[in-house]
Formats: structure tokens, C-alpha cells, sequence
């Protein structure tokens, strides 16, 4: 185990750049290790907070103080890989890169339909923890939709498993599921089972340029409307209008079909056109498209789903530096903005009508994170969450639930 | 039952939605499982204001309860235990918005899964789970347990297509878990309240993903002369990189009880049948099931055939749909056990089947949701030969020990409920049951909700 040693520690300095005080750093690479952490931490009533590649840290409570930084990322083995079942165990730490490149490697070809922005960084047990998401979530859904089963340690460093590796089960709770999002408050993710599919036959990317917001609105409606199966969705404010990407893996003659409905759709909505059939191109032009320069300060915004344009544009209006992505068949707005835009940000938090989405954090400074306010419903707080904590986590090991 | 909180409870639903009479209680003492019990009122509410209300008396009065839809469970999870109450939520059935712009529904948790699906079938929508028992079990009851059915193979279970739900808390509390919007910030609390049978609150509106119905359907009959030829065409259609929406077998025992009973047009003296399903974009379907027949011939099919219209496809479906009610022209009682294990493992579970059923004498047919490892062997009976009974109990405990060694799990779809309760240690250890308890305690420290369900008492554990 890595331990004591601060300096260049990645998920340290991502931390402290969000204004978390760092007192030491542990790097487990077994579960033991990291149960035996847990385990000192609780009976010296430290505190602990779980960290992985350090890309999605505001999805939960940031504290002043951190007794300890419990960093997964030397626990980043592949612990199973069923071909024939079409699942996998991978070790928390273990970034979605590394898992996609490890797949890749065997047999015909497989890979997790999991794209969060920063991929190379993001760990799984972070993807998980954070509930975050990308692209190809309009096809493969989210983690939710994709891990079968997860392995985690307790406040007291003891071991629990949820879940398994078949798709179908409600043995007990579904505290595979009711983890997920807790971002490290309840338990230390160990591990996370999760669904496998081979590489697609063919993939094509296309993309489409609209002047007018409402000719965009109706091309995605029809859109939506259609037989079409796009993995992926993407809408970016450009100048002189909007910027379509849409994705799409399936038989070839499947994808070949898309592409062609893709333009004619665009072109009847006044859109400007074009498609690409080639294996990289879809995933390259999905990791373009969501990852911002820098890293800066982001939140993601969900609204019902026709919705989306609007939102989009309204958040471009209030932070005009900002990159801006929609998620155009989740009706999920990314919003990347630098540091100066931070004063501006909370104004995000008017954008869903009347209560109907989330604005939800994702890097946020702990200052700016404690001025945002309740991000739960005040009754589920008080009679769902709270007690729950309280329940696993007495002696508040871990940071405080959301 | 205590006068007064009859009178209490008649007052919020009026005195014609409160049954109290033995006759009619015994009603409502039994589910589609083995386990029964008597409740102390049944108690129809017309809203979810009305649900709060009721669970607010019984909060403050110290009295369990149990949500109950038509009562399919088939694990004794909606049996009252100790005299609780029913709480009937089978009037509770509208569709309250079908808001197809952004692909959900808003629904009453009464309503019919079939009565949902039809309606939007019509818009050209649907609702991707679909439990073979659609006809008559509610989207409330399909919530509790997580429901699963043939199409989860391709489009996931009840948990992957319920995004938010009004629930009235243990204490009579009602408040909204996620909605139309995705990602609510926190844990996944609708997540774990799905599944969850009916022991952390009650579902009073839920809101759905829907999709777009597909362009094209194909659907194909194909005939085995061993079961174990058709599990390994299962394993090396989806090895081969196509995901079906549904791949589903039926045994011999099975295929005479149906064609006895609604005359599918499955062959009687064929030993398996597996029905194909692929959905989708037109382009490409044909090239597909073209690949799907050369696996299944060189998997040694003995006949195959495709349904020609939407007629046939029902004909094919009917007949898988009334596999659990057609074993009963066999013996007077069954029991389903619902087990799940990796794909590649069907054959040696089913192996197990055949030596359990052996070992205690029992005639076991089997129906099973091949794509998804989830076996549903049927175990036939007389429930009224106690030795019988005995013998089904013990059977029906080693077929999910068999499925729990092969690195499966003890329920896929049907829940833990009263029955499976001692089986939890074939797959958690003392600490995630802990873990779970604990939650349980949190949500309802005075365990009136659904108690004595799905987390077995510490007795029962090692």
C-alpha cells in the first residue's frame, strides 16, 4: 500500500483544488488493504473519503477537512471476464479506458457501452459512485441499466455484496442499484460486475447543421418519432445555429438504412447534412464532442426531454463562454464553464420549469457546492436518506449522504 | 380488528370500500403461492391522498399492512401476516398522463401491465416489461417485485423502465422518488424501491420509460429433440453477437400441458421448443434470422418455423404465456421456482432439475427465459397429500441451492417473499443481509410495512 506521501497524488490535488483540506492519502491495491483502512478509520473516528480518477467529485458532499483520501486507483484489476456470458469484475479503480482497451483485446472484440466524458481518467467505481454518463446512454442506458452486481466495504472495512453476474435478479434489495449515486457516503466501492457486448458490426456518425431553433426542435421529434436507433445523440450551440451528432451501431445494412433516413430527415427540417460510415469514427466524435479544453467547473442539467433545445439555449445565454452539450434523447444539458464563470453558475439552477428536472453538480468548488443548496427532495432527506446513513454509516466515516 | 380503526379507516374510503367479514377476508388470505394468511380489513382507496391517510392510522396505531394489486405474487409476498391489513390498490387504475413527446407514462399503480400496453400500442408505444402474467398483474405489483417477462432479454426489467414514483412512506408521508427527468442527484432511492415488495412505502403514481414499437417483428418456432441442444443454441446465438428480444424454452412436460390447453401449435412429442423473437430496423432483419436458422441447424434443430402474420405470433405467444395455468390440467398444484444462473450453466441446472426431481418423486416440467439463464421449473402436486407438500417444499429449496452453486441466484423475477426466506444464505453472507435490515430499519423502525417479507429474521441465517 501507497500511503503519507501527498505530493503529485492525483486525487489529491483534484481534492484540494476544490477546496477540500487533504490531511494524508492511502492507495490500497487489495481489498484487504483498503478493509484494513476503513477499519483504523473507524475505530479512530476518521474520516474517509473514497476517490477514484477524481472527475466527477461534486456529485456528492465535499468536506472542509479529509482525514484520509482513500484513492482506488491501485485496485484497478480485471477480476473476471465471462465471454460466453457476456459479463465482467473489475476492481473499482480500473478506468472505463483501460476496461474498453483490455475488451478489445479478446476474441472478436467487446466493450462496455459505458462513454463518460474523461474516460481515460474516470474509474468505474467512480462512473458508478457518481452516477455519471455519456453518449451512448440514449441506447445502453446508464450504470444502472449496465451493472449487474457490486462488491464494497463498510464503515468498519466489512465486506458486502449486492447483486451477481445474471441479469435478471431481485434477491433482496436492489442495493446494486441504490448505491449507485451515493458517491462514497455509505460504503467503499471494491468492485462492479457488469454487462459485456461485442464489438457492433459497423458504426456510422452523422451529423447535421440547423439555423433555426425550432427547425432543430421538430428534426428531433421526428427524430424520436422514427424507427431510428441512434446510440447517441448530441446537440452543441454553434455560430449560426446547431450542431447535430448522432451515432449509430447496428448490422450493416441497419446502419447503412440510418444514415440515409439521418440526412433526409435533417434536409426536410431545413437542416445541412452529412454521414460517415467507419469503425473509430463513432466514438471519436462522441469523445470530441462532450470533452471540454479544460476541465474548469461542470454540472449537468436534466429536463424532460423535449425540453432539451430550450434549456440548452437558455444556459448558453447565461454562461455564453461555456461549452455546452445536449444529450438530445435523455434530455440531459453538460455545461463545461471556466473558474471566472463560477459566480453565473448557480443562475443554472432556474432552468428546469418548476421543479421538473435536476441541476446537478458535478465539479464544483465546496464553497460553491455548499451555497447550492438542497440537491433532495426535503422529505426523502428526512425520512429516507438521513436515517439510512445513520443506520450504515453511525459514526459518519464516510462523507456525509447527499 | 379494533372497532375504532375500522370506523377511522371507513371514514377516509367510506363504508363501502372496508371489507371486515371472515367471508370475505378469506378472500384475500392467499396469493398465487403456497403460503396463506388472514387479514384483519381489506381497504380499497380510490387516490393516493386516501393510501397516505390509511397508512398514517396505522403508523400511529401500531398496525402492519400489505399493498396488494391482483395478487399473482407467486412468493406469499402480499399475504397479511398477523392480521394485518390489505391495503386493495386494484381501483387505483387510470392512465393519468400518456405524454409520448417525452416518452413517459403516468399511471396508477392499479392498472393492468396488458390494459398499459394496449393503450399504448395503439399510439405506436410500448412498455417493455411484459410478465407472462400481464392479462391481470398491476404496474403496482410489477414495481414491488421488479417484474421481469420474455422481453427483458433485450430491454431489462421493471427497474430499467420505471424512472419515478409518488410513495406514501411507512409514516404515511407522501413525497415523489425521481420523475420524468433522469439522474435525481443522491442514491438511487427509486432504484432500490423497485423490488423492494411492497416493505419501504407504497406506490400510489408511477411514472415509465416508453419506446417507440418497432418497425419489424419476426418471430420463429424452433423444434429440439433434447433440451440441452436448445440451451446451447440460446448461448451460440447471442455468443455470435445478436440479441434477440426474447428467447424462451419450453420442456415436453410443458409443450403437452399447453397444446392440451390452448393449442399453440407446438409438436407434442417434441422435447423442447425455443421461441425466437427479433425486433428492430427492417434492414438487415432477414440477414439475421437467415444467420439464427444456420445456428440453430448446426445445433441439430428438428424443425423450424416462422410465424407468418401477427395472428400466428400470438398463437405462439399464447401458448408460452399460459404455461404456469396449463400445468394445472396435470396436477391440481404447482410451485414455481424462479431461479437464475449464467447462460452457459442451463444445462447442468437443468441437470439438477432432472436429479431433484428424481431424488423426491416429483414430475417437474420446465418453462424457462433461456436468454436470460432464468429457469422456471414447475413442480406439479397435490397440495392436499402432506407428504407431498414436503417433498415440493424441500425440492424447490435444492433446485435454487443448485442455481446459487452454479453462480446464479435464488429468485430472477418472482421475489423472496414469505417462501424464500430461509434460502437467502445460499447467496448472502450475515452482513449484506445486515446491510439490508438496516435499510429496512431506517425507512420503517416500526416494521409495519409488508413485515416479515424478504429479509429473513436472524434466526434463519447461518
Amino acid at each position: 500500500m501507497t500511503t503519507n506521501s501527498l505530493k503529485g497524488v492525483k486525487s489529491v490535488e483534484a481534492l484540494e483544488s476544490l477546496g477540500v483540506r487533504v490531511k494524508n492519502v492511502e492507495q490500497p491495491s487489495t481489498e484487504g488493504e483498503a478493509a484494513d483502512v476503513l477499519a483504523k478509520a473507524s475505530r479512530e473516528k476518521l474520516v474517509v473519503f473514497p476517490v477514484g480518477g477524481g472527475t466527477s467529485i461534486s456529485a456528492g458532499v465535499l468536506p472542509e477537512n479529509v482525514d484520509i483520501a482513500l484513492d482506488t486507483t491501485k485496485m484497478n484489476a480485471v477480476v473476471s471476464f465471462d465471454s460466453a456470458n457476456l459479463n465482467m469484475t473489475v476492481q473499482a479503480g480500473k478506468t472505463i479506458g483501460a476496461i474498453n482497451e483490455y475488451l478489445a483485446g479478446h476474441g472478436k472484440g467487446f466493450r462496455i457501452p459505458l462513454d463518460p466524458p474523461f474516460s481515460d481518467r474516470a474509474t468505474i467505481g467512480g462512473v458508478y459512485a457518481a452516477n455519471s454518463s455519456g453518449p451512448s446512454r440514449l441506447r445502453f442506458g446508464t450504470v444502472r441499466d449496465q451493472v449487474m452486481g457490486v462488491k464494497a466495504l463498510d464503515a468498519k472495512g466489512t465486506e458486502v455484496k449486492f447483486g451477481g453476474c445474471v441479469v435478471k435478479n431481485v434477491s433482496g434489495y436492489d442495493m446494486t442499484k441504490f448505491l449507485i449515486g451515493s458517491a462514497g457516503s455509505l460504503c467503499l466501492i471494491t468492485s462492479v460486475t457488469m454487462r459485456v457486448y461485442p464489438l457492433p458490426a459497423a458504426t456510422a456518425v452523422s451529423e447535421a447543421t440547423f439555423a433555426k431553433l425550432d427547425e432543430l426542435e421538430k428534426f428531433l421529434e421526428s427524430l424520436r418519432g422514427s424507427f431510428l436507433l441512434p446510440s447517441g445523440v448530441l446537440v452543441e450551440v454553434v455560430d449560426g445555429g446547431y450542431h447535430v451528432i448522432a451515432g449509430f451501431e447496428d448490422h450493416p445494412l441497419a446502419v447503412e438504412r440510418e444514415c440515409k433516413d439521418f440526412i433526409a430527415m435533417a434536409s426536410k427540417f431545413g437542416g445541412k447534412g452529412s454521414s460517415k460510415v467507419s469503425k473509430q469514427e463513432m466514438q471519436e466524435a462522441f469523445r470530441n464532442a462532450i470533452e471540454p479544453k479544460e476541465e474548469g467547473i461542470s454540472v449537468k442539467i436534466t429536463v424532460p426531454i423535449s425540453q432539451g433545445p430550450r434549456v440548452l439555449v437558455a444556459a448558453k445565454k447565461l454562461l455564453p463562454l461555456s461549452k455546452a452539450v445536449l444529450y438530445a434523447g435523455n434530455g440531459v444539458l453538460c455545461v463545461y464553464a471556466g473558474e471566472s464563470d463560477a459566480g453565473a453558475i448557480k443562475e443554472l439552477k432556474g432552468l428546469p420549469d418548476n421543479g421538473s428536472g435536476y441541476v446537478v453538480p458535478v465539479r464544483l468548488h465546496r464553497t460553491l457546492l455548499s451555497s447550492f443548496g438542497p440537491r433532495v427532495d426535503q422529505k426523502l432527506d428526512q425520512y429516507v436518506l438521513q436515517p439510512i446513513k445513520k443506520q450504515l454509516d453511525p459514526l459518519g466515516v464516510f462523507p456525509p449522504v447527499l | 380488528m379494533d372497532t375504532k380503526i375500522r370506523e377511522k379507516i371507513q371514514k377516509i374510503v367510506g363504508k363501502e370500500n372496508v371489507l371486515w367479514k371472515d367471508v370475505d377476508l378469506e378472500v384475500y388470505s392467499y396469493d398465487a403461492g403456497l403460503d396463506r394468511g388472514k387479514a384483519g380489513l381489506v381497504v380499497f382507496p380510490s387516490d393516493g391522498q386516501q393510501v397516505a391517510e390509511i397508512v398514517k392510522v396505522l403508523f400511529e396505531n401500531g398496525l402492519s399492512y400489505v399493498a396488494r394489486g391482483s395478487g399473482t405474487n407467486l412468493t406469499g409476498g402480499t399475504i397479511p401476516m398477523n392480521g394485518g391489513i390489505v391495503i386493495e390498490i386494484s381501483r387505483m387504475n387510470r392512465i393519468l398522463e400518456m405524454d409520448l413527446e417525452n416518452e413517459r407514462v403516468i399511471v396508477e399503480p392499479g392498472i393492468f401491465n396488458l390494459t398499459l400496453q394496449n393503450a399504448l400500442a395503439e399510439k405506436g408505444y410500448y412498455y417493455a416489461p411484459d410478465p407472462a402474467s400481464q392479462k391481470v398483474s398491476t404496474l403496482g405489483g410489477n414495481v414491488g417485485e421488479n417484474s421481469g417477462g420474455p422481453h427483458c432479454l433485450k430491454y431489462g426489467v421493471t427497474s430499467n423502465h420505471v424512472l419515478g414514483a409518488e410513495v406514501v412512506l411507512p409514516n404515511g408521508e407522501m413525497t415523489w422518488v425521481g420523475g420524468k427527468s433522469l439522474d435525481a442527484p443522491g442514491p438511487d432511492i427509486m432504484g432500490l424501491l423497485v423490488g423492494s415488495e411492497g416493505t419501504l412505502g407504497i406506490a400510489t403514481k408511477i411514472c415509465c420509460r416508453i419506446m417507440r414499437s418497432p418497425e419489424r417483428v419476426v418471430t420463429m418456432l424452433a423444434v429440439f429433440n433434447d433440451v440441452e441442444a436448445a440451451g446451447q443454441t440460446v448461448s451460440d446465438i447471442i455468443a455470435d453477437g445478436i440479441i434477440p428480444a426474447t428467447l424462451e424454452i419450453m420442456d415436453n412436460v410443458v409443450i403437452r400441458a399447453v397444446e392440451d390447453s390452448v393449442h399453440a401449435g407446438y409438436p407434442i412429442d417434441a422435447e423442447a421448443v425455443l421461441i425466437i423473437e427479433l425486433d428492430g430496423l427492417t434492414d438487415g432483419m432477414d440477414e439475421q434470422m437467415k444467420r439464427i436458422v444456420e445456428i440453430c441447424e448446426q445445433d441439430g434443430v428438428a424443425s423450424y418455423r416462422m410465424a407468418k402474420d401477427a395472428n400466428e405470433r400470438n398463437e405462439l405467444w399464447m401458448g408460452r404465456r399460459n404455461a404456469f395455468g396449463a400445468v394445472a390440467r396435470v396436477r391440481p398444484a404447482y410451485l414455481v421456482c424462479d431461479g437464475t444462473v449464467p447462460r452457459t450453466e442451463l444445462p447442468k441446472a437443468l441437470a439438477a432439475v432432472k436429479a431433484i426431481s428424481k431424488k423426491y418423486n416429483l414430475q417437474i416440467g420446465n418453462v424457462f427465459h433461456a436468454g436470460d439463464g432464468n429457469l422456471h421449473p414447475l413442480i406439479m402436486f397435490d397440495d392436499r397429500d402432506a407428504d407431498e407438500l414436503a417433498r415440493v417444499h424441500k425440492a424447490g429449496s435444492e433446485i435454487l441451492k443448485a442455481c446459487a452453486d452454479l453462480g446464479g441466484t435464488i429468485s430472477g423475477e418472482h421475489g423472496i417473499g414469505i417462501e424464500k426466506l430461509p434460502d437467502m444464505k445460499f447467496v448472502f453472507t450475515d452482513a449484506d443481509i445486515n446491510m439490508m435490515r438496516n435499510v429496512s430499519i431506517a425507512i420503517d423502525p416500526n416494521g409495519l410495512c409488508n413485515p416479515g417479507k424478504l429479509i429473513p429474521r436472524k434466526e434463519m441465517v447461518h
